[in-house]
């Protein structure tokens, strides 16, 4: 356990606040979690509650350390959660919320000193985040931080439906999951943490679609489908106008499962592709900021 | 009675919203998921879906695309109760088939008033009436 009043601001500040103690998340079961981050999340712009399941599916899929995510409490109140991604090298820092009624005790800033100690302590060389657009707060105190943005990365949904616009006749080939990971190794874009390889191998169900247009545009689509969903879209022009191969390829996929709702998270919002996405009922539903923050192992405070 | 199932995940927006319904003459039926909510719409046939855009195991547009793609509940008005910014939520809802949205947080005092206008608008009987729907 790591006791704390470091991230106070001034000594009086210091005196005034309770001792946050921060604990290991692995010390907690999943459920109880759970219960931790929709508590934190209640009154925030896009909740986004989650269950056991789905945080444990969380877990898995972005590579979370529960040995080095923490819980920060104080006394017997919990205050709030923060979660760290490791990655050979680099670390993501993920679900971090306070209570509302545990805030302004400097928990926040306590649970992020933590975090971007053990990014040091694990040899990565940069720390990401997202925060989504609005969080005035959140935002403000990783700048404080460090952190700098780096691009905004857009939310989309399409309802279910087959395509209702039309496009120029294609060719088209299906793939499996291996033939999906084998385009996404050849991919140019440069993923957020939730698409990276890494990511989208271990969330796994996926498939792919390639389209060669008359005029000889083409490309791929790496997408995951699950019973009621399609999601984690990567697009990739290898030839030709970017919009017009991803409105093909969404084409192909929606023909394909017209009965499916889509989500696909963190598409960068200057990606070449939307255009053509949009053309296909593809939907900005809201939008984060990507931060970054390098670790010089020079100055690694621990 | 007419009969509103309400899909919500905290417990107590999901008591508040009973409680001001079933203070305003209506039968209610709740589920603190989309799983349980889909279960109970099929079994319980309800005149009305309130449906918390925010859910923990699958999310609302999800649950709408599975209600409005469902032959059985493809009728039953679909209102989205959501948090977010009032565009977002008039297009994501007009997208996903609801025929309507509410922002939080709700008006306890006028909820029930503002529910019986939407049935009106589409055509199920009030409450007082006494009768059932469609």
């Amino acid at each position: 356990m790591q006791r704390t009043n470091a991230d106070s601001p001034s000594p009086s500040r210091a005196a005034r606040r309770p001792r946050c103690d921060l604990i290991p998340a692995d010390a907690y079961t999943v459920a109880e979690l759970t219960d931790i981050y929709n508590q934190t999340r209640i009154d925030y712009i896009v909740p986004m509650p989650m269950n056991p399941a789905r945080l444990q599916e969380y877990i898995d899929n972005y590579d979370l350390d529960l040995t080095r995510s923490v819980v920060a409490r104080t006394g017997d109140k919990t205050l709030g959660l923060a979660m760290l991604g490791v990655r050979p090298s680099h670390t993501w820092i993920t679900r971090l919320g306070v209570v509302p009624d545990g805030r302004h005790l400097g928990a926040g800033h306590a649970m992020m000193s933590h975090l971007i100690e053990q990014s040091y302590n694990v040899g990565a060389s940069y720390i990401i985040l997202e925060v989504i657009c609005g969080n005035v707060p959140a935002h403000t105190l990783f700048v404080r931080l460090g952190f700098e943005e780096v691009r905004e990365l857009l939310i989309l949904r399409r309802p279910p439906g087959a395509p209702k616009a039309s496009v120029p006749a294609y060719d088209v080939v299906h793939g499996d999951e291996s033939r999906a990971l084998e385009l996404l190794q050849r991919r140019r874009s440069a993923p957020s943490w939730l698409d990276e390889y890494e990511s989208l191998r271990n969330a796994g169900s996926l498939a792919s679609i390639e389209v060669t247009l008359a005029d000889g545009a083409a490309g791929w689509l790496a997408y995951q489908t699950s019973v009621f969903q399609l999601g984690r879209l990567v697009v990739q022009t290898e030839q030709g106008d970017p919009a017009s191969v991803a409105a093909t390829l969404a084409h192909a996929l929606h023909t394909t499962h017209p009965h499916k709702d889509t989500k696909t998270e963190n598409l960068p919002a200057l990606d070449e592709h939307l255009p053509g996405l949009q053309a296909m009922r593809y939907m900005e539903s809201f939008r984060r900021t990507e931060m970054r923050r390098p670790l010089d192992p020079a100055i690694n405070p621990s | 009675m007419t009969k509103i199932l309400i899909m919500e995940d905290d417990a107590h927006q999901r008591r508040l919203i009973q409680r001001v319904l079933e203070h305003g003459g209506f039968e209610v039926v709740a589920a603190p998921d989309g799983e349980s909510g889909l279960r109970i719409a099929l079994s319980a046939k309800p005149d009305l879906i309130l449906l918390d855009m925010g859910l923990p195991d699958m999310d609302g547009q999800t649950v709408a695309g599975l209600i409005k793609g469902s032959t059985f509940l493809a009728d039953t008005p679909l209102v989205a109760v959501t948090a977010w910014p009032r565009d977002v939520a008039a297009e994501m809802a007009a997208a996903y088939g609801c025929d309507g949205y509410f922002s939080k947080p709700i008006s306890a005092r006028r909820f029930a008033d503002q529910i019986r206008d939407l049935l009106a608008e589409y055509g199920s009987t009030r409450p007082e009436d006494g009768g059932s729907t469609h």
